[in-house]
């Protein structure tokens, strides 16, 4: 009985802890210096706290769930507080806290020029809070919180640096892709409020409905949103105009992996729909290959492990699509650990090489950055699916188990095309900034001695060689793994992977010196990124700006509606009144109707008797 | 309800009896006060009402909106005192001696028993706005807008005092609290279908339904400050409680006659927020923003399901004080910049990081941003609109996008970017701004707690 309270209560500690900082920005803590100090250690501590009840659920494996303060009945539907303590979020919790810790550290070193970096920290903590409800929440309604929290503090993290106009594009763009999939979100509520007339989690399980691909929809289009998959994901490589560490957290281990979290909580309700495990698949197999595409072109360092994040979003989305949450989720979290390392050693070398993200104008950074070279490449490598690095542990079983079950070949195909890019991409980033001459402005500004980046750097880096081991070993696998397979098979993953190392790496030797003439047509789209951009981002929005403005304002608005009612009342009022009136504005004949009464009377008066 | 209606009278007194400088201290605090006994009301039972005379009864419909009244004559009084400077103090005491009078004909108009009563009070209101609009509005257009204002208004409403009196001469009464039992089913015919469009057109012209709300745009835009936010705070609420009021004599023939408003709102909320995207000028984006977020409330009472109504309820209160402080927002830069249009005034949070806070605060409710009370409405009213037909989905979708891109578009452009050079020797804002800000914005916080007190009568 006392290890349930230790249980709960912890987690509630942990989730109050963050709170604090919250509430002393109201003090004069606020304006202190060391308020990036407080929140980092606020976090930390929380994140320790947190693996008590991780480790008690590790031993135990009971699912449990506060249920506190009632806020509103309405008819027969009762919301209230309520977290959900099972299996994902108490996995999910310290993972996100751990790594948000080492950003927060990492950025008082990459922010510490910032005049408002005690607000910075402030959003950064808002935004683990909300993602904490999200990730904890028991009710859509709690969860819908958490979901457009995160957005709404993505926003803001995105346009930090506000007087930049590609920064407000960026986040508004982000808004505008998370709001359509807000749409399904809300169709999947609306669903279920209809239906089942409930929103908690545990209740919509229960209820056996035959047909529920509508909510199904509306919530994959949540994902889709929320987790940048194709058709909504540009906004994901725009949001990269933000500062660096909101890229590594925002943008590669938590927030955006919130749409893969959704589908991961529905999935009782997605296992037996085939259709939609279909639709899913197929979605994040075209994500993953067409994202690794666009990667393969791009120039912008942090561009490059954007488009390399949605492909993992993909891959993601392709292990829901074969009915494999468990592993999806074994791949959020080891994500969480290289991609957040793999943005914060992009971050120090674009801090050092004084603000430049072209991987053209780098080169020779290993002998300049050593420790930042060992990360990134290693992170590289765990990215990949190395094995017995963090990423083998869940890429590769998702790999296995992919060729191993009746999949649609195709998305297949895709995914293995797209794993085999990874490593291409990867290689590309490395040969470009790591290896050969130095290709940058002679100025010294590089230096990567301070502590806060490197043990920022190093706890996450322990994380991309040990936690993928760690993780996996502690939690019993809920699916039956293949047990055996061919071998060529089970060196699947592990072939198409170095296949692309090393004809990425002979490709790039063998082209480095060529003189680059005519982009061919395949070029081209990978580097217009598929023509999104220009046909989505353009075409669209101008289209619907240049119909609300004929259209709606000027045509219905301005022109229509006014002539109809008011316009030709008076109209009509005005033309009425003078063709009714007597008086006709015709002064001649008036006068001349006087003059001839007067001179008539005047007669009369004469010629009377 | 002398409680509040004698204090409120004795706000004139007041007003014309206090000191040259203690004018705006006297009346705001005095009025502050009143407020607060109108929160006494809310505590009622659910289903029931408070008959507090043969002639006002309060319930769980008319206390929010008698709430949201009385809580806005402090704040209009607080958001007007720039715009009064340089005006002589009897021409001050003229001012606040009309929003005075227009709070007193709301508060009576919100709690009416006799639907005869509350249609005098419906139309009386028009008299002291009209002259707020056409006296104290900032440019020569007021005039035109006041035309406009009062005409809409006008010819909606005078068929319903024709249907009034049918209805009394059949009825025998026009008590609210007895015809929800005595009223008849209404058979469809053609004299009832006329019945049904006299009763509601006057509520649909005052929402403003799209199609009739030219009126709108106009007016929000030449009014002086007061004037706008008791527009959209409450004029407009006006319509949609009048509407739930009615809709009990009109069944069952809003079944079917509901479907062209309801295809009309569905319409007009999109059109009006693709209106708000191409907007230039700040007050009319918010006057846009209005219609379309009123076009909801018409769809949740037309509807007519407990949830709708729940929802209508919680929308109009919550959009009340949104689009109120949006309001005062747009004013605390006109005030400075001396212009409306957005463009002049940009970046300026780099010199008013506080008033960044309320506008980035204001657009996330407009935007419904959940757990606000804007998203319990919003999110009830998509609800209903998804049980009644699941298509409208799409049409709401898109309106919730394109709500969020708006309100985030005023905020970018007034708030985000480089600054520019004119308005660099701005005053700063003062502490009667801020607190004004705070006080739209606590009750919008603390309603959000427990959002059941603004859910209407049936939950």
């Amino acid at each position: 009985m006392k290890v349930i309270n230790l249980f709960t209560s912890s987690i509630l500690v942990t989730l109050l802890m963050l709170t604090l900082p919250i509430m002393m920005a109201s003090t004069t803590l606020y304006t202190n210096k060391l308020y990036p100090q407080y929140v980092k250690t606020t976090t930390s501590y929380a994140f320790m706290i947190s693996l008590i009840p991780m480790m008690m659920f590790l031993y135990s494996g009971q699912d449990t769930m506060i249920s506190n303060w009632h806020w509103i009945t309405i008819q027969t539907m009762k919301l209230s507080l309520s977290f959900k303590l099972d299996y994902f979020s108490m996995i999910f919790v310290p993972v996100a806290l751990f790594v948000t810790w080492s950003i927060m550290e990492f950025s008082m070193w990459y922010m510490h020029s910032d005049p408002y970096i005690n607000r910075f920290f402030k959003y950064l903590l808002l935004f683990l809070i909300t993602m904490m409800i999200l990730v904890t929440a028991n009710n859509m309604f709690q969860l819908f919180i958490g979901w457009e929290g995160v957005g709404i503090m993505s926003f803001l993290l995105i346009g930090w640096w506000y007087g930049r106009t590609d920064a407000n594009t960026a986040a508004l763009q982000a808004i505008l892709y998370n709001r359509i999939g807000d749409v399904g979100f809300i169709l999947a509520m609306a669903w279920f409020l209809t239906n089942l007339n409930t929103w908690d989690l545990q209740q919509i399980f229960m209820t056996n409905h035959k047909n529920l691909s509508i909510p199904l929809t509306g919530l994959l289009l949540a994902a889709t949103g929320k987790s940048a998959q194709f058709g909504l994901h540009p906004w994901l490589p725009s949001a990269m105009e933000g500062p660096t560490p909101v890229s590594a957290l925002l943008h590669s281990s938590t927030m955006v992996v919130a749409g893969v979290f959704l589908l991961i909580r529905f999935h009782p309700l997605m296992e037996h729909n085939k259709t939609m495990q279909t639709i899913t698949l197929c979605l994040g197999a075209i994500t993953t290959l067409f994202t690794a595409i666009c990667a393969l072109t791009q120039n912008d360092i942090k561009k490059i492990i954007a488009f390399s994040t949605s492909s993992q979003l993909g891959l993601m989305i392709v292990t829901i699509g074969i009915n494999q949450p468990y592993l999806a989720f074994l791949h959020i979290c080891t994500h969480a650990f290289f991609k957040a390392m793999l943005f914060m050693c992009s971050g120090s070398i674009i801090h050092s090489l004084n603000d430049e993200q072209d991987v053209r104008k780098m080169g020779g950074l290993f002998k300049a950055l050593p420790f930042t070279t060992t990360s990134l490449i290693v992170g590289s490598l765990a990215l990949t699916g190395m094995p017995f690095l963090t990423g083998f542990y869940s890429k590769d079983l998702i790999i296995e188990t992919a060729n191993t079950s009746y999949t649609n070949a195709w998305a297949l195909l895709m995914t293995l095309v797209a794993t085999s890019m990874t490593a291409a991409y990867s290689t590309r980033i490395l040969f470009f900034a790591l290896l050969g001459q130095p290709r940058f402005n002679p100025i010294i500004t590089i230096n990567e001695s301070n502590p806060l980046l490197i043990n920022s750097i190093k706890r996450l880096l322990f994380g991309s060689i040990f936690a993928g081991f760690l993780i996996s070993y502690n939690i019993t696998p809920t699916t039956t793994p293949q047990v055996t397979m061919p071998h060529y098979l089970k060196t699947m993953a592990l072939t198409v992977t170095v296949l692309g190392f090393i004809l990425a790496l002979e490709l790039n030797l063998t082209t480095q010196s060529l003189k680059f003439k005519y982009p061919s047509n395949l070029f081209k789209f990978s580097n217009m990124l598929g023509y999104f951009p220009t046909t989505i981002h353009r075409l669209m929005p101008k289209a619907n700006l240049l119909m609300s403005q004929k259209s709606a304002s000027t045509l219905l608005d301005m022109i229509w509606l006014e002539k109809i009612l008011p316009k030709s009342v008076s109209h009509f009022q005005v033309k009425s009144s003078i063709i009714i009136t007597s008086q006709k504005g015709l002064i001649k004949l008036y006068f001349l109707s006087f003059m001839l009464t007067l001179a008539l009377s005047l007669l009369m008066l004469n010629f009377h008797e | 309800m002398l409680k509040i209606i004698m204090p409120t009278m004795m706000l004139i007194p007041l007003t014309w009896l206090s000191k040259h400088n203690m004018i705006w201290i006297n009346t705001t605090t005095y009025s502050m006060l009143i407020s607060l006994i109108s929160l006494m009301y809310l505590n009622q039972l659910p289903d029931n009402n408070l008959n507090l005379s043969p002639l006002f009864f309060v319930d769980s419909l008319s206390t929010p909106l008698l709430m949201l009244t009385t809580w806005l004559l402090p704040l209009m009084l607080m958001a007007s005192q720039h715009h009064l400077s340089k005006e002589t103090p009897t021409r001050k005491k003229l001012y606040i001696t009309m929003l005075v009078m227009l709070q007193l004909l709301l508060i009576m108009t919100f709690t009416a028993t006799e639907l005869i009563m509350f249609y005098i009070l419906f139309e009386a209101t028009l008299m002291p706005t009209l002259i707020i609009i056409t006296r104290w509005g900032n440019q020569t257009e007021r005039l035109n807008a006041g035309l406009y204002f009062l005409f809409y208004t006008l010819v909606g409403s005078l068929p319903l005092l024709i249907a009034l009196l049918w209805l009394q001469n059949n009825l025998g009464t026009l008590n609210l609290l007895v015809i929800q039992y005595w009223a008849q089913p209404l058979p469809n015919s053609w004299s009832n279908t006329l019945l049904w469009l006299a009763c509601m057109m006057a509520f649909m012209v005052k929402m403003p339904l799209y199609g009739l709300h030219l009126w709108l745009p106009k007016a929000h835009v030449e009014a002086p400050i007061a004037g706008s936010m008791v527009l959209a705070a409450v004029l407009l609420k006006l319509g949609g409680y009048g509407m739930m009021r009615i809709t009990v004599l009109l069944n069952p023939l809003t079944n079917h006659m509901a479907y062209p408003f309801m295809m009309l709102s569905l319409w007009g909320m999109i059109m009006t927020s693709s209106i708000c995207l191409r907007q230039t000028d700040l007050k009319s984006l918010i006057a846009y923003s209005s219609v379309s977020h009123m076009a909801l409330v018409i769809m949740a009472v037309l509807i007519q399901s407990p949830w709708s109504y729940a929802g209508a309820t919680a929308l109009m209160v919550a959009h009340g004080l949104t689009s109120s402080l949006l309001f005062c927002l747009a004013n605390s830069n006109y005030e400075r910049i001396h212009s409306r249009t957005m463009i002049l005034a940009r970046g300026l949070q780099m010199l008013l990081p506080l008033m960044a806070t309320w506008w980035l605060l204001a657009s996330l409710t407009n935007l419904a941003l959940p757990p606000t009370i804007n998203l319990v409405g919003e999110l009830f009213v998509v609800m209903s609109s998804f049980s009644w037909s699941n298509i409208t989905i799409i049409l709401m979708g898109v309106n919730i996008t394109i709500t969020a891109l708006y309100s985030l578009y005023m905020l970018i452009t007034t708030q985000r970017g480089k600054l520019t050079h004119h308005i660099k020797n701005i005053k700063p804002s003062f502490t009667r701004e801020n607190s004004l800000m705070i006080l739209h914005l606590l009750p919008l916080l603390l309603l959000s707690l427990n959002p059941k007190i603004i859910l209407g009568p049936i939950y």
